[in-house]
């Protein structure tokens, strides 16, 4: 999974997630209110600028699934809402919005990252890939077939994260056994409760390699 | 004519892959939250950041100036009350999401905050405050009593006696997908796109909402796809009729889904429940006393807890002497919300836990008093309806506890209680055993059904099965396909199935378990009425007579005449017409008796109840307090099963669901702000894929009873399992869940200070 290291610092003590969301601001603000205000982010000041762009939207172009999209977005903007809010993209979902849950797992550069904690801008000249490019030319990915022939899904709104997740651990060691297969899906979290459909597929696909 | 399942069934019952299983886990699948209409304008609400507090004024002058601000709805203004961290106080709508934060902190609002409670334990102790809504006139509602026989003679009676605490902590739904809907206007017709469990329900209530400004009003709820709902999901709620109003205003498509934390504070939660109790027994098994007094929190508003009506649960009807006492206790919290077998798992908790503390103490294995204190059946209910519950209930159980025996491998693993190894990790085993009413499909006020299905055959061959009803996570689209497929001649493949549109005819809300015995008999019979009609159709040009085609596998058949026709062929002769049926299915016409000969009309179509047993195996490390679920027995009966693949999926889910509710969820609340500390899915902890157990499950098919729902069944006895399992590995109740580190340790050291 995107490991914690690569949430680098995006200028002196402001860390990135602080910078995408204002929400460092509404945290410190809180601290100076009688009551703690997550909710309530009126009391929040304007966000420091802390880089060159912004506030003002600029022209962006990101490559995903082999499509090349252009739109002009803030660069608070994080990769999964610009995918999200303004290239249309279905197959990264938004659910804890903060680096827990994995819905939003996507490859770049055939990496998994989460896609809600980084920024867009980030993502330029990148190879940004979706579980929606696991459906090539009609022919279903093994690893999503394998979701299918197993029943690894109930309403299916964490399974393209996992299926992404399982994509890329394979693709890193095809020769994964079921153990090590698990722990490449452990940043990602399902309500529905599909593991132990998702271990039968994870057996299947081992027994295949890959 | 009466309705039934066919004898041979080719498709029903087999493990048949979810249809649309491709599109959702390739993410192709665009649920409510994907809608991105042209023109979307996006719509947030502020809420009460206060447990309880007076809004003295609203400033929204900084917000209209900032970039993209488009409009605000007011929903509790100046004058009114907040009564939690999170109620909804004024929604703001702006060109993006990012705009639309930015508007939301520009409102400047004025407060002052008002006494209030969060914790049952403090509400309990000042029984005169009122810090709620409503006309109640305290937080606390002493609740429902009722007694059956003599409770004290049966505690005389008793060899021994427990007293003891169970609890089980509030927890919250947090359905991946959160509440919300996308909302379209033209002219007087509105189009909402919604995460809901209810399509029909969910535009009717938006329609009574507007009937009063707009008399014409007409609306669409569509849900193709929505991420789980779990009971939590019944209408459009303050935020959907916000963005339908936003909507109206702005005259532009409106989007509004709730945050994270949102989704949490506000989607929706199970009720808490506490209970001191009081069993007693004999060696031989039989239990002769049980008494219960509990209580637990709705939340600000809502009622129900615990099912009070049905303590002491499963053997409310063998214990002859009970006493069940009840209290409800309103804080400044998010309201509870039907919770996939509300009450249910708590009252198994306050059951079957003590159940297992009555044994110890007798120093006998559990399963002897399970096995004792069994529900009977019911004779006179057999005779009359051989599919029922009731009359044979005992037999169920027994062949459930025998097959969890055996699956779990009970005789060699339960040891007495705190016998677990003599390392620091012991080994537990424990078992629950549950029930639920599953099928209670629905009639409309007129005694009319509320589900319907359409089967439509074109002369292309090409079969469209259309229903409005849901898919949850259930797999409805492939439930209706094999059942079409089935009566057809047809492949799964070759079905194709529209649902989650409100115009599709009646559907219920997905609750109670009802959806696929509601609608699988639904698609039954517009099936068989679309072939029928497709007989009737074709029959002449067929040269046969309509009574005598017959469908085979891929073919229509002449029976007389033994020519076989290519199911496409056959259709073809449709000729520019189609083939139709509607068919309709409800709680009336499962229930229909025949005047003259007194029986039921249409005798295992679908069905209401089952049972369950389940076992659970630990490991839990005394030094640190860590529980491990390692292993899982769940052994569910179920009527007939539609898809075995997918039913068997729902089964494990609810035992997930249950695992969770064991180890890891509780909603935490700060007395001090009146806030909840844990609204995230960090610090509410799920559990992934490595911190949950393997789990067999075993199906006990039972065709003859019809289709029964299986939603909710199997994640009610999974806590009251876990906690009984840890009972056996430690020999000390953890009284409280979750089963976490501080809570084992907790009680492992109170153990010890008693020495
Ligand atoms: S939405 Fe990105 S990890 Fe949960
Ligand atoms: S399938 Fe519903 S959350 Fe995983």
């Amino acid at each position: 999974m995107s490991d914690p290291q690569q949430r680098t610092r995006n200028g002196p003590g402001v860390t990135r997630r602080d910078f995408l969301r204002g929400s460092g601001a509404v945290a410190t603000a809180a601290l100076t209110t009688p009551v703690p205000s997550l909710l309530h982010e009126a009391a929040a000041q304007k966000t420091e600028e802390v880089v060159g762009l912004g506030p003002k939207g600029v022209p962006i172009e990101l490559s995903v699934d082999g499509a090349k999209i252009k739109n002009t977005i803030e660069p608070r903007i994080t990769l999964l809402d610009a995918l999200r809010d303004y290239m249309d993209t279905t197959a990264c979902k938004r659910v804890c919005d903060r680096g827990t849950c994995g819905a939003c797992t996507v490859l770049l550069d055939g990496k998994p990252v989460y896609s809600c904690s980084m920024l867009a801008l980030e993502a330029r000249g990148k190879e940004i890939k979706t579980a929606a490019s696991l459906h090539g030319d009609g022919k279903l990915d093994p690893v999503p077939a394998a979701f299918v022939a197993a029943d690894a899904q109930q309403c299916g709104f964490c399974t393209p994260g996992f299926v992404v997740s399982m994509r890329a651990t394979l693709d890193k060691n095809p020769k994964a056994t079921p153990a090590e297969v698990e722990a490449g899906l452990a940043g990602n979290i399902c309500r529905c409760g599909t593991y132990e459909q998702m271990r039968h597929a994870i057996e299947a696909l081992c027994k295949k390699g890959g | 004519m009466a309705t039934s399942w066919p004898k041979d069934r080719r498709l029903i019952g087999k493990d048949i892959p979810r249809t649309d299983g491709p599109e959702k886990s390739t993410g192709r699948a665009r649920y409510s939250i994907d809608m991105n209409p042209k023109g979307l304008l996006h719509a947030m609400i502020l809420r009460s950041p206060y447990a309880h507090a007076h809004i003295d004024a609203i400033d929204v002058s900084a917000a209209e100036k900032t970039t993209g601000f488009k409009a605000v709805h007011e929903i509790n203004g100046a004058g009114k009350e907040v009564y939690f961290a999170g109620d909804e106080i004024i929604a703001v709508c702006a060109d993006t999401e990012e705009h639309c934060r930015d508007a939301m902190r520009a409102i400047k609002i004025k407060f002052t905050p008002l006494e209030f409670f969060v914790k049952e334990a403090d509400a309990l102790k000042n029984p005169q405050s009122k810090t709620i809504s409503g006309p109640a006139k305290s937080n606390v509602a002493i609740g429902a009593e009722a007694t059956k026989g003599d409770v004290a003679a049966g505690f005389k009676d008793a060899e021994k006696i427990v007293e003891a605490d169970y609890g089980m902590p509030v927890i919250c739904h947090q359905c991946l997908e959160p509440h919300g809907l996308v909302a379209s206007w033209e002219g007087d017709r509105l189009t909402v796109w919604a995460s809901t469990q209810a399509v029909v329900g969910t535009a009717q209530q938006l329609a009574a909402t507007f009937k009063a400004r707009i008399p014409q009003v007409d609306v669409k709820c569509i849900t193709h796809y929505m991420g789980g709902g779990y009971g939590s999901k019944f209408g459009p709620d303050i935020q959907g009729i916000v963005a339908a109003e936003l909507a109206l205003k702005t005259k532009a498509p409106v989007k509004l889904m709730l945050n994270r934390e949102e989704e949490i504070t506000v989607g929706g939660n199970r009720p808490s429940a506490y209970g001191k109790i009081k069993i007693g027994g004999k060696k031989d098994g039989t239990i002769t006393a049980y008494e219960v007094d509990c209580h637990g929190s709705p939340g600000e508003r809502g009622g129900a807890t615990v099912n009070l009506g049905l303590l002491p649960y499963v053997y409310l009807d063998t214990i002859p002497n009970w006493k069940r006492k009840h209290t409800v206790v309103r804080l400044n919290t998010g309201i509870a919300r039907a919770m996939r077998a509300p009450g249910h798992p708590q009252n198994c908790v306050l059951t079957d836990c003590p159940v297992d503390d009555l044994a110890a103490a007798l120093g006998i294995d559990p399963l002897i008093i399970r096995r004792k204190n069994l529900p009977p059946n019911d004779d006179k209910v057999a005779q009359s309806d051989p599919t029922a519950w009731l009359g044979q209930r005992n037999n169920i159980y027994v062949r459930e506890l025998d097959l969890a025996v055996k699956l779990s491998e009970w005789e060699k693993k339960w040891h007495q209680p705190g016998q677990g190894g003599k390392g620091p990790i012991k080994h537990g085993i424990g078992m629950a055993i549950h029930t639920w009413g599953g099928s209670a499909v629905g009639n409309l006020g007129d005694g009319q059904p509320a589900n319907d299905a359409t089967v439509i055959i074109d002369r292309g061959g090409q079969v469209i099965v259309q229903s409005s009803t849901q898919d949850l996570g259930t797999a409805q689209r492939t439930v209706s396909a094999i059942v079409a497929a089935e009566i057809l001649g047809l492949k799964v493949s070759d079905i194709v199935v529209r649902i989650g549109e409100s115009p599709f005819g009646r559907s219920s809300g997905s609750g109670g378990s009802t959806t696929c015995p509601s609608q699988a008999p639904a698609t039954l019979r517009a099936a068989i009425a679309a072939r029928d009609d497709l007989f009737a159709k074709i029959a002449a040009k067929f040269g046969a007579k309509k009574e005598d085609l017959v469908i085979e596998e891929g073919k229509v058949v002449d029976k007389a005449s033994k020519k076989g026709l290519d199911w496409k062929k056959a259709c073809a002769m449709l000729g520019m017409d189609e083939a139709k049926g509607v068919g309709a299915w409800s709680s009336n016409m499962a229930n229909e008796i025949d005047p003259d000969k007194k029986i039921l009309v249409n005798p295992g179509v679908s069905n209401v109840q089952v049972g369950g047993v389940q076992v659970a195996e630990v490991l839990v490390d005394v030094e640190t307090g860590v529980v491990r679920c390692t292993n899982f027995v769940a052994v569910q009966d179920c009527g007939l099963i539609i898809d075995k693949l997918t039913c068997e999926s729902q089964v494990a889910g609810g035992v997930i669901m249950g695992v969770n509710y064991a180890l890891f969820e509780d909603r935490i609340m700060d007395r001090h702000t009146g806030r909840q500390v844990n609204p995230d899915m960090e610090f509410y902890k799920l559990g992934g894929i490595q911190d949950l157990p393997r789990i067999k499950v075993a199906m006990v098919d039972m065709p003859e009873r019809g289709v029964i729902g299986i939603g909710e069944p199997p994640t009610v006895s999974t806590a009251a399992a876990v906690g009984n399992a840890v009972f056996n590995a430690l020999g000390v109740r953890v009284p409280y869940a979750p089963y976490s580190p501080e809570n084992v340790l907790n009680a492992l050291a109170k153990k010890g200070a008693k020495g």
